[in-house]
């Protein structure tokens, strides 16, 4: 099924980038990708693949038209098709959006929006856009992407000049509902052991974000905090059923940034600390916990126009679990990507994993888990 | 040897100035501003900015390829063609903001420049441009 769905989408981007200048007369934008990877670890199944066998299983494609009818309103939508193991398999809505901009100081956005949190989480999607193939787990986890990415609500934005010498604070303020889907990766364990959020669980959410961007030439420091609101949802287990719950928490993001000429390096540390509790009919609640503290440090350098390569070390431990291996990862990666010419891309990254925390599913690993592994990536992406 | 280095350096700084002046950016006569800093112009074609210190709005244009287009990335944006572009497609696919128009040669861009208010582009020096300000860039 999905290879039919892959091939009508390829379809509609070949078709739809034939036309794109003549739409573009009508202040029209059709643009796209899609992506195709390849994963192989040499212990451990990972991101819900049969990895160690080697698998294609990670497909994406991306559809996205906008349209401005006047110079401070834009209106878009973006759809997705994206596969990984036996995630996704289906075309989501990753956003739309109508956008007015009144000045460089000031401008507002609504409709399902990209949530402007944490240093890179409104483009952990775009696959284009950055050097990685796989973005540092420890706070981009790939399997829970698609319920943080975006929330229904509204966002207002703008850059302050602070004065002469002290560069540009860029804010961002959002708030609305978030969902996280009954298919994401946070829940799959869960579901695994026959815990089924039939709805998924969500509720309100809001919070803020500041970028100064310093006198020194690309130079950025940053901070966010996203504050989520005591959630419910209904929960099933066999024959059982009840209610979870996630009592209010606040989740913060660190992070800085300095690009310049032919280098890149970023850092982020984040905290993802959750208390709830499983109810099950006729049965003693069950507390949940969960403190996950994560950072990650990485570096690029362009070695020719066409040649980039970068390396990062990222870390993840929660301070929840019992101690062993299943309390931490930990994942030095090196990667490199060539872009052919301004359309095609082909990306490769190596990782050397420590620890069980993070990206295994009990399902694609029956045996149990080693505590290191070795994964390797290659990629190949069109975008136009 | 002092001498061969002063003359190397005399000979390396010609080249840069040179290459400085091998592209001009041009504005629709309706914007105010006669020059730019280079941070704003930076700014303004990576989608950081939509208006001038003035508080006009701008809409950058792009050329497509060419020999003006790569030194006007180099001189002015810092980056490569490909790098450039990726920072644009972050902004597009993520929702904030619109790909500029990309136009196939310097007469285009100087047509769609004279044409459309607030329309700020780049051509080759060479290149006649009647119908549109040039912009002075402030270092």
């Amino acid at each position: 099924m999905h290879r039919l769905l892959i091939g009508a989408m390829a379809l509609v981007l070949g078709s739809v980038s034939a036309g794109a200048q003549s739409l573009d007369d009508l202040n029209i934008q059709i643009h796209g990708y899609a992506t195709q990877g390849f994963l192989y670890t040499t212990n451990n199944n990972i991101l819900t693949t049969s990895s160690s066998n080697g698998s294609p299983a990670w497909t994406e494609a991306v559809l996205n038209v906008t349209s401005q009818p006047s110079p401070k309103l834009r209106i878009g939508v973006q759809g997705r098709y994206f596969l990984l193991g036996n995630l996704g398999n289906e075309i989501t809505l990753d956003w739309a959006a109508a956008d007015y901009k009144a000045n460089d100081r000031f401008g507002v956005r609504f409709g399902k929006v990209k949530t402007p949190s944490g240093l890179l989480n409104e483009i952990q999607d775009i696959d284009p856009s950055y050097m990685w193939s796989l973005l540092p787990q420890s706070v981009y986890q790939i399997t829970s992407r698609n319920s943080l990415l975006a929330h229904y609500g509204g966002v207002v934005y703008g850059t302050l000049k602070l004065g002469q010498n002290l560069g540009k604070l860029e804010y961002r303020g959002f708030g609305g509902e978030r969902e996280i889907g009954t298919n994401d990766g946070y829940l799959l364990n869960q579901r695994e052991s026959g815990l089924v959020l039939p709805n998924g669980i969500g509720g309100p959410t809001y919070g803020a974000a500041l970028h100064w961007r310093t006198p020194l030439p690309g130079f950025m420091i940053g901070a966010s905090d996203t504050k989520i609101t005591r959630w419910n949802s209904a929960l099933t287990d066999g024959p059982y059923s009840g209610s979870e719950t996630l009592y209010p928490f606040q989740l913060p993001n660190y992070f800085a940034r300095y690009e310049k000429d032919k280098v890149m390096v970023a850092g982020e540390f984040a905290r993802l600390p959750v208390r709830g509790q499983l109810t099950l009919t006729g049965l003693p609640a069950t507390p949940l916990a969960l403190d996950q503290r994560s950072w990650y440090v990485m570096a690029s350098y362009k070695l020719t126009d066409k040649l980039t390569a970068g390396v990062y070390d990222s870390q993840s431990v929660d301070h929840q679990a019992a101690l062993g291996v299943a309390r931490h990862s930990f994942d030095w990666a090196i990667s490199g990507r060539y872009d052919f010419n301004q359309y095609l891309y082909a990306k490769a990254e190596q990782h050397f994993i420590n620890g069980t925390e993070l990206d295994y599913d009990t399902d694609m690993n029956p045996n149990g888990l080693q505590t290191s592994t070795r994964l390797t990536i290659l990629k190949i992406g069109v975008s136009f | 040897m002092k001498k061969y280095l002063f003359a190397l350096l005399v000979a390396l700084g010609s080249l840069a100035l040179t290459s400085h002046a091998q592209v001009i950016v041009i504005a629709n006569s309706g914007v105010k501003a006669t020059e730019i800093s280079k941070n704003d112009l930076r700014d303004v074609f990576t989608g950081a900015s939509t208006s001038l210190k003035d508080g006009g709005h701008v809409v950058p244009i792009l050329l497509k390829s060419g020999t003006a287009h790569e030194e006007f990335l180099k001189v002015y944006i810092g980056k490569s063609d490909e790098t450039y572009r990726a920072g644009w497609r972050s902004l597009v696919f993520s929702g904030q903001a619109s790909m500029p128009k990309n136009l196939d040669g310097d007469a285009a861009v100087i047509e769609f420049v004279a044409h459309n208010a607030g329309a700020i582009g780049y051509i080759g020096k060479a290149a006649p441009h009647e119908g549109v300000k040039v912009l002075a860039v402030r270092q």
